[in-house]
């Protein structure tokens, strides 16, 4: 059994003329400590296909299976939950509450869910450690960069050690050097601490590292390609097929 | 739990500037409302005890019918009744002076003698000294007197004071002093009531039981006062409260309307907190968003917001106690003198703080506060996870309504049918239904209004053409303008609503003293309408003023006790007629008249019929009206006298009183004294030779006081006017509030409209053009609130003044309050551009790149 599973996970948004078919009919599987990178153009339904994977949203049609679960079967509250357990966001923009520094900023999941705060910020520190911030854990998100900030955002998204980590466009925002850094990151996440990581991202360079790349295309899946992790011209390749599907 | 105060900290503690206005809402609500409750039952209990008592109303008094004493058995069985808090036998006794008694300088002509209980008598009336100690139980020939007599007397504290009675004159020590009545009130010499029984000759004999009650309540007081006279039989005469009790009613309404005042400051205050939570909602949709996307539960998201309402809402509650025991206790200060000088009221029990009130306030302000978020809370845990990362559609037209519309316009229409009844319940009722109403069609009205005055803006703003995109932005969302409008409106409400009553209030009064005691000159007896007592003067003083050079118009009073039957009481009531001369009477001054026409009133007394105009007090106790018959005891037995109006005069106020001709009086009362005159001077008279003239004569009627009456009412005036300036700025801080919620309404328009002003920017507009733009939406919002305002406000005070009219006791004239309309108008378009400072500020230093990026 895969970890995620999509049965015909299909979204349409409205209804009548004006219906837009976002992700028709998706059949996607996640295998743990999978780094599954999509592409695609904009508005063939990527977002929209990591948000119900996330529970963000409730399908038209069709089913996400989360480790068996379906996740159609849960109330709001007990999404919630999963969502705070299970699984972990990166977001392009707005990861982090400006009023709270970055160690309180990772410890939310947790302190969501109860644990005492001590506790929490004592994990939070080992996380921000782990992916390089240590120094910076008592600044407030307005005075780190960019880069340190989706760092912020990948510590809290972990703090739980969640089976699953959901990043939309965590690069969008970022330099090279950055973004470079940061899709680094998302393979250790995958290879070192063992969770599997969905994450859309526009460029090829950065979609280089996952293991896997799925090409949505007006709500289906047009292609998939098993990247080899050893090679170095991965992003040349990516970048090839882009071109050939266009 | 933990999780949500610390962000709710955050939040409060990074916004310092918005959550310190946003508290102050609440702090000035709870402020308002612990205030006026300080105050109003401060002033009330001050009124009951020392007002009243004053011309001898404790709740009950009882008296014989003869006006002769009685034996103390029946104090006995009144202390027997159930309901009885405390009762006390009084010896009141007027002893008349010889001429000269206190040498010549000394115009004293008579003293009450007043024999009390000393332990019982605190309990039943205010005796504050200024001086010295309160007499005590075993007292023998000790005394307490007022200022006035000592200052007359020129006595101090151990000094004696000579008195004739029936063990020939008597030597009293001097150990306590009374502050002075002003106009109402006798020279009382207090004594023990053994003593007087034994100065007076008077053995286990009082003339008077004074007794409280347990209650306050109107008709539970009726039935005790019931049951005393079923207790003591048709002998004894009951006065008192009951006579009062309409005047009381007047102030327990002023009490209600103090308190709507507050409740309304509140309200406002409520919706400035929620105006306040919609910008913190939006303004944080991404973070609560993104909240929801880790997994927090809506639950949490609703505590998140709750929290910071809770910790507003203590904080602004606990500052407003103490500021409104502040207020309240300065409110007392401020008024006391004059309430001691002119109503002879003193506050003496000290400042009161009802553990109710405490609790009522502490109940609305955190509950209010609470509640007011309590939508934005729920709005915000429907905020969807997603809305954290995908621009949110943007902001669509709102419909308006239609049924909240509806629903308000027909509140309106029952508002002004309950105005036009004339029936106070249904106008209080009405002046409710109004607010709520407006509150309910602002917001079908504002696109209209807008469309209005968008005209003016634009030809304000001609060449940006900002006036028409300020005008687009509100009616784009005719709700939230209106929320804002709203908050807007119920501060100027308000404002205008309390000062125009203030106002009426302030004409009123002054015009009832004028009528009354507007002469140049007067000449005051010692007892001013308490008149039984007072020795006059033969026609020849009144020929001997006539006489001066220079004095123009004399008119007199002069007084006779009668009884009446009626329908509406039981047995008789005790009636002050004042004889008046109809012609020359509405020279000098005039009656305060509630129905009927004042000219044709005085030219029927004028007709030597048996015509009476009668007071408030005795119309609204005896159930009477213009043109019912009025059977008047008289020493030639009964005679039935006919209601031309209804009317009384400033002293009167609470006296049961009928006015008559002065020579019907000589006919049927066979009284032609003159115990008190009015002088005016002639046109080119020269007030210091007349005013020696006057001296000199008044000095052979030692009897009379002369007051100079100009000099008293300017006096009265500015005292009045001084307390009054004071309650206006109290007004504008009111009005605070509704700064701070337009101030809220434009900020969340800016927030709303981030990525518009930036696309604004980028397509070329100047950030002059964008403040522009705010500033020219404030302006629209606030002419809107002010408009409503305004109106909204002139109804309440209308509300109030005829509500108080309602009573039958005390009419008020309604007064426009013009300089308060157009203070009004020009504070609320102030406030408009004050609070879109910020904002505008903000929407113009935006950086477009940022804000085309928002969202
Ligand atoms: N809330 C919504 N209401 C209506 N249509 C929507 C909504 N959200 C997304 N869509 C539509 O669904 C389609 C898929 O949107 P989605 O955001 O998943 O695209 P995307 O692949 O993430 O695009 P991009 O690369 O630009 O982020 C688009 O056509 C979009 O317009
Ligand atoms: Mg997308």
């Amino acid at each position: 059994m895969s970890l995620v599973e999509t049965e015909n996970l299909t979204k349409i948004y409205g209804t009548g003329e004006t219906a837009i078919v976002a992700l028709d009919h998706v059949n996607l599987h996640i295998e743990p400590r999978e780094f599954v990178a999509v592409m695609g153009p904009s508005g063939c339904g990527k977002s929209t296909l990591l948000h119900l994977i996330g529970g963000l949203d409730r399908p038209t049609e069709g089913r996400v299976r989360l480790d068996g679960q379906a996740l159609d079967e849960l109330s709001d509250d007990a999404l919630a939950k999963l969502r705070r357990r299970r699984i972990g966001f990166v977001f392009q923009f707005f990861n982090l509450i400006p009023m709270l520094t970055a160690i309180e900023n990772a410890a939310l999941p947790l302190l969501l869910d109860g644990v005492n705060t001590a506790q929490a910020k004592q994990k939070a520190s080992e996380w921000l450690t782990q992916v390089g911030l240590g120094a910076r854990s008592h600044n407030r998100p307005d005075q780190l960069s960019a880069g340190q900030q989706q760092r912020v955002a990948i510590a809290r998204a972990l703090i739980t050690e969640p089976v699953l980590v959901l990043a939309d466009e965590p690069t969008g925002n970022l330099d090279t050097k950055s973004s470079d850094e940061i899709a680094a990151l998302l393979q250790q996440v995958a290879k070192t601490w063992g969770r599997a990581v969905l994450m859309v991202t526009h460029d090829p360079r950065i979609a280089a590292y996952a293991d896997r790349i799925v090409f949505l295309k007006d709500g289906t899946i047009v292609n998939e390609t098993q990247l080899e992790s050893a090679r170095t011209d991965n992003a040349e390749s990516v970048t090839r097929m882009i071109k050939a599907m266009a | 739990m933990n999780l949500q105060l610390t962000l709710a900290a955050r939040y409060l503690w990074g916004r310092k500037l918005r959550s310190f206005l946003t508290t102050l809402a609440i702090v000035i609500g709870v402020m308002v409302i612990m205030g006026t409750g300080i105050y109003m039952p401060t002033f009330m209990e001050a009124f009951q005890k020392s007002m009243l008592s004053a011309s001898g109303q404790t709740d009950v008094m009882i008296t014989h019918k003869t006006g002769e004493a009685f034996s103390v058995s029946v104090l006995n069985r009144v202390k027997n009744i159930n309901g009885i808090r405390v009762a006390a036998g009084v010896i009141d006794r007027a002893i008349n002076l010889p001429p000269n008694f206190y040498g010549r300088d000394a115009d004293v002509m008579g003293l009450g003698i007043i024999g009390i209980d000393p332990n019982l008598a605190p309990q039943l009336r205010d005796y504050t000294l200024a001086q010295g100690r309160f007499l005590r139980q075993g007292d023998g020939n000790a005394a307490v007197i007022s200022q006035r007599l000592a200052d007359t007397l020129k006595l101090k504290l151990g000094d004696a004071l000579k008195v004739p009675t029936t063990e020939g004159v008597v030597k009293l020590t001097i150990v306590g002093i009374l502050p002075s009545r002003a106009l109402i009130g006798n020279e009382q010499v207090l004594i023990t009531l053994s003593q007087a029984q034994k100065l007076l000759d008077m053995p286990n004999r009082i003339t008077t039981i004074e007794a409280n009650l347990t209650t306050t309540d109107k008709a539970q007081g009726e039935a005790i006062v019931n049951q005393i006279k079923t207790e003591l039989g048709a002998n004894y005469t009951l006065g008192g409260l009951v006579s009062g009790s309409e005047f009381m009613g007047a102030i327990q309404m002023a009490n209600v309307m103090f308190g709507m005042f507050g409740f309304f400051t509140l309200l406002m205050g409520g919706f400035i907190i929620f105006n306040t939570f919609r910008t913190i909602v939006a303004e944080r949709r991404h973070d609560i968003g993104m909240l929801r996307a880790i997994g927090a539960s809506r639950a949490t998201i609703i505590g998140l917001i709750l929290s910071e309402g809770l910790a507003q809402g203590v904080v602004g509650t606990a500052i407003g106690l103490g500021l409104g025991y502040l207020f309240g206790v300065g409110f007392v200060g401020l008024a006391e003198p004059m309430m001691k000088q002119f109503m002879n009221l003193t506050f003496s029990g000290g400042v009161i703080v009802e553990p109710a009130l405490l609790i009522i306030s502490i109940v609305l302000g955190v509950g209010v506060t609470l509640f007011a978020g309590l939508l934005p809370a729920f709005t915000a845990s429907r905020v969807t996870p997603i809305e954290a990362l995908r621009p949110s559609v943007g902001a669509t037209i709102t419909r308006i309504g239609r049924l909240s519309t509806l629903v308000g316009a027909g509140m309106i229409v029952i508002a002004i049918l309950g105005l036009l009844s004339r029936r106070f319940e249904l106008v209080a009722l009405g002046g409710l239904l109004f607010l709520v109403g407006l509150v309910l069609v602002a917001p079908a009205l504002v696109r209209p209004f807008a469309n209005m005055f968008g005209a003016l803006t634009a030809r304000i703003f001609a060449r940006e053409g900002t006036g028409e995109l300020a005008q687009g932005n509100l009616t784009r969302q005719p709700s939230r303008a209106a929320i804002t409008a709203s908050a807007t409106m119920i501060g100027i409400a308000i404002v205008v609503g309390v000062g125009g009553m203030m106002f009426s209030l302030t004409n009123t009064v002054v015009g009832l003293f004028e009528k009354s005691l507007g002469s140049d000159y007067l000449l005051l007896p010692p007892s001013v309408a308490i008149w039984k007592g007072d020795i006059g003067a033969g026609q020849g003083l009144a020929n001997k003023i006539r006489a001066i050079d220079g004095v123009g118009v004399v008119s007199t009073l002069r007084y006779a006790q009668s009884y009446a039957k009626s329908a509406a009481i039981e047995g008789e009531t005790m009636i002050s007629v004042l004889g008046i001369d109809p012609i020359e009477y509405p020279k000098v001054g005039s009656l305060e008249f509630q129905k009927g026409n004042p000219a044709d009133a005085f030219a029927a007394l004028a007709r030597e019929e048996r015509n009476v105009i009668v007071n408030g007090v005795l119309a609204a106790q005896a159930g009477l009206n213009v043109g019912d018959p009025l059977p008047l005891s008289t020493p030639e037995g009964i005679q039935e006298y006919r209601i031309v109006a209804i009317g009384g005069d400033v002293l009167s106020m609470k006296i049961n009183t009928a006015y008559i001709s002065q020579a019907v009086m000589k006919i049927d009362f066979h009284k032609s004294e003159d115990i008190f005159y009015q002088i005016n001077l002639a046109p080119n008279a020269n007030p210091a030779t007349v005013e020696q003239w006057l001296n000199a004569i008044v000095d052979d009627y030692p009897q009379f006081r002369l007051v100079v009456g100009r000099e008293y009412l300017a006096e009265f005036r500015q005292q009045y006017d001084a307390i009054f300036n004071g309650f206006y700025v109290l007004l504008a801080i009111l009005a605070f509030p509704s700064l701070i919620a337009i101030l809220n309404t434009l900020a969340i328009g800016v927030i709303e409209r981030t990525r518009e002003i930036g696309m604004l920017r980028a397509i070329g507009a100047t950030r002059r053009q964008v403040w522009r733009t705010i500033v020219a939406e404030a302006l629209l919002l606030s002419a809107l609130g002010t408009a409503f305002g305004i109106l909204a406000g002139l109804y309440l005070s209308y509300v109030i003044v005829e509500g108080v009219g309602a009573t039958g006791i005390f009419k008020m004239t309604y007064s426009l309050p013009f300089t308060g309309v157009l203070a009004a108008t020009a504070v609320g378009l102030l406030f408009g551009v004050l609070a879109a400072l910020v904002p505008a500020r903000q929407a113009s230093q935006m950086e477009i790149i940022k804000a085309l990026r928002y969202e």
